[in-house]
């Protein structure tokens, strides 16, 4: 019986692969993390399903996350970026910093921030289309400890994570930001960057599991980050030290790097490259 | 401590390197006990009272103010040394006591005889404990590494699929002597193999004392045996290397004394296309290569990078703690005459005889007729014991005979 689960996952994935997600199958099943049995697991993994869905969990950082679809499951070039981003810029307490995450998805990127950070030193909020997302992100607050903002002394002395649902391309926008009180010390985002052409070559795990609304940029990929120029280059959005942090998706750093720079705001961009070798996410600094 | 009296230990002459051999038989005149263990034990109390003489002569040398800073650090070193005067003090009263048995031991009050006897008794015991165990212990330095927990690693050898068979077979045993020694074993990483058995794996054992434990697993274990797979009923000969490194914890910072940070090549995997939000297929493997000493760790187990990664870290730090540990052993070895316990790893350690059920540890001669027994785990201790006495008493010579 396990010996055929396995030639049979093997068969889709490889040996090799099949191998390491059969041992976080039965890891998560030992665990109690998954409620499914081995075999429905295996069943769902052959039909494309991605794992990080079916076993409901991704590791990121230190943090474990909870991820649900069809929010997007957060990626290793992601936890690389932010980890890094967490070292690049220490916020103390003293002077608590306050960050807007635009798309925020599973949360990931604030709530691994506000783990890193000392406590009290940064105040987060993120932003999503979508309310699957948003209850997400809620869920993993909770899960990662990390409360939400309140009013109260004591939570002053903690990270906090909030969150609203909002469309970011609307015109009211900016409206709806003031409401969550800029200007902000930090604005990150992991937007959909994909582009037309390469939505429709994405692999089936991807395109018919994950949500097309975290993916999909606009025809050029770029629609999002052209909203991010506009946005920051509005006075009273953006600290007078403010740092933009981006990813991007393959062959876009240099573009939207010029885009960013346009806004007369910023004024010194790095772009930082992947594990892979790949120019992954865009930084500038007010 | 200098003995190993057990019913199935027998000993190859050439590794038994004893001095002196007890005279323990139970015939012997009462009025020789103490000489016998006195002349035993000759060179341990030499360089007890030694000691003791250096700590006399360095308390007269106080000043009356005991203020300079000369004076705070001969206080100090007293302070340190009081432990052995004490015990050389019960050592002395015990032996002033002893003496004055023995010519009661001859009485001609029955029940003074009687009396005199038992106290000889516990006597000969405290004497006995005095140069066993107190004295020895107060000599010899703690342990560096007594805090420190393990972290195995099992590679099959010769034998093919009946050496990844035998892995398993060992990993199991280790994971049932950490859970009745309370500690927590946990495996990190582990290859399978196709055909049954382990490949490869790493275990991390946490607890106090685990490295010192279990670090005299390190070498060549070789098992007999008809394997399971082998229709011929055939005996075959494999092989598997242990290799114990002591567990280094995460330090706070990167502040590492082991390495730094830039000496240190961390590197993907595999190629992962145009990534990010395009691929959602779990490729988490990372492999770091530690320039200076070629070191290369490879981690895939887990499902972050950043877990690989910590991990990977992990392993690194202990390999590089593991060659600072040896490196000091090799530099002893250079600086004394005496012999320490060779650090070769290719060195074939042990034999477990399934169709004799024993086990031999070649290295101290001892033979257990108990296979099963300790393939469950359950006494395997008697073996890590006896092979920590052997250390313990090595390292004893060597203090011995450097002193």
């Amino acid at each position: 019986m396990q010996h055929r689960l396995f030639a049979k996952l093997a068969a889709q994935l490889g040996r090799q692969q099949a191998s390491l997600e059969w041992k976080w199958m039965n890891d998560a099943i030992a665990s109690d993390t998954s409620k499914n049995s081995l075999q429905d697991i295996v069943r769902r993994r052959c039909l494309g399903e991605p794992l990080q869905y079916i076993l409901g969990t991704q590791p990121f950082g230190p943090l474990n996350l909870l991820v649900r679809p069809p929010v997007l499951i957060p990626r290793p070039e992601t936890e690389h970026w932010v980890i890094k981003l967490s070292e690049a810029i220490r916020p103390t307490a003293q002077s608590p910093f306050s960050l807007l995450d635009i798309g925020t998805g599973s949360g990931c990127i604030p709530l691994l921030l506000c783990h890193l950070w000392p406590q009290g030193s940064v105040h987060t909020h993120g932003v999503d289309i979508s309310p699957h997302a948003i209850r997400l992100a809620n869920d993993n607050a909770l899960l990662a400890g990390i409360p939400p903002p309140s009013d109260g002394d004591y939570l002053k002395r903690r990270n906090t994570f909030g969150t609203t649902p909002a469309n970011f391309l609307a015109p009211t926008f900016p409206e709806e930001a003031m409401q969550i009180k800029p200007p902000f010390h930090i604005i990150t985002s992991n937007p959909p960057y994909i582009p037309w052409k390469e939505f429709l070559e994405l692999p089936r795990s991807v395109s018919e599991y994950e949500d097309p609304k975290a993916l999909f940029g606009g025809p050029s990929g770029l629609e999002f980050y052209e909203a991010i120029a506009r946005f920051v280059g509005r006075k009273d959005m953006m600290t007078s030290d403010g740092v933009v942090a981006l990813e991007v998706g393959r062959g876009q750093a240099k573009a939207v790097e010029e885009l960013i720079r346009t806004t007369g705001r910023v004024h010194h961009t790095e772009i930082w490259t992947d594990p892979w070798g790949i120019e992954r996410t865009v930084i500038g600094r007010m | 401590m200098f003995r190993l009296l057990r019913p199935f230990v027998h000993r190859h002459p050439p590794l038994y390197r004893r001095a002196h051999v007890v005279a323990a038989n139970g015939n012997q005149a009462p009025a020789n006990t103490l000489q016998n263990i006195e002349k035993e034990h000759e060179r341990l109390l030499r360089v007890v009272e030694r000691r003791i003489t250096e700590r006399q002569s360095m308390y007269s040398q106080l000043t009356d103010q005991m203020s300079t800073p000369d004076d705070i650090a001969k206080l100090r070193q007293l302070k340190e040394s009081e432990p052995l005067q004490n015990a050389w003090d019960d050592w002395l009263k015990a032996r002033e006591a002893f003496n004055e048995t023995i010519e009661l031991l001859t009485d001609s009050d029955p029940s003074m005889r009687a009396l005199a006897t038992e106290e000889y008794t516990t006597l000969t015991e405290q004497l006995n404990k005095s140069v066993t165990e107190t004295l020895p212990q107060l000599l010899v330095p703690p342990s560096e590494t007594a805090h420190l927990g393990a972290l195995m690693e099992l590679k099959s050898g010769v034998g093919g699929s009946e050496s990844s068979l035998f892995l398993a077979d060992m990993l199991r045993m280790y994971q049932r002597l950490a859970n009745a020694s309370r500690w927590k074993a946990q495996v990190v990483t582990q290859n399978d193999l196709e055909t049954g058995g382990i490949k490869d794996a790493i275990m991390e054992i946490k607890g106090e004392g685990v490295y010192d434990s279990l670090r005299w697993e390190s070498g060549v274990h070789r098992v007999q045996r008809v394997p399971a797979t082998e229709a011929s009923g055939r005996v075959h000969t494999s092989t598997v290397a242990v290799v114990v490194l002591p567990l280094m914890e995460e330090t706070d910072g990167k502040n590492d004394d082991l390495f730094s940070m830039d000496e240190v090549k961390v590197e993907v995997m595999r190629a992962r296309g145009a990534g990010g939000q395009h691929v959602n297929k779990t490729e988490s493997a990372v492999r770091l290569t530690h320039i200076p000493s070629g070191i290369t760790v490879s981690m895939q187990d887990e499902r972050s990078q950043h877990q690989n990664k910590r991990r990977a870290f992990q392993v690194l730090r202990s390999r590089l703690m593991d060659r600072k540990i040896m490196r000091e052993i090799e530099e002893r070895r250079a600086t004394r005459l005496n012999l320490v316990r060779t650090a070769d790893r290719s060195e074939k350690i042990r034999t477990y005889n399934y169709a004799q059920d024993r086990v031999t540890d070649h290295r101290i001669g001892l033979t257990l007729k108990n296979l099963t027994g300790i393939m469950e785990g359950d006494d395997l201790q008697e073996v890590l014991d006896a092979l920590k006495k052997n250390h313990d008493e090595e390292v004893m010579e060597d203090m011995l005979n450097s002193a």
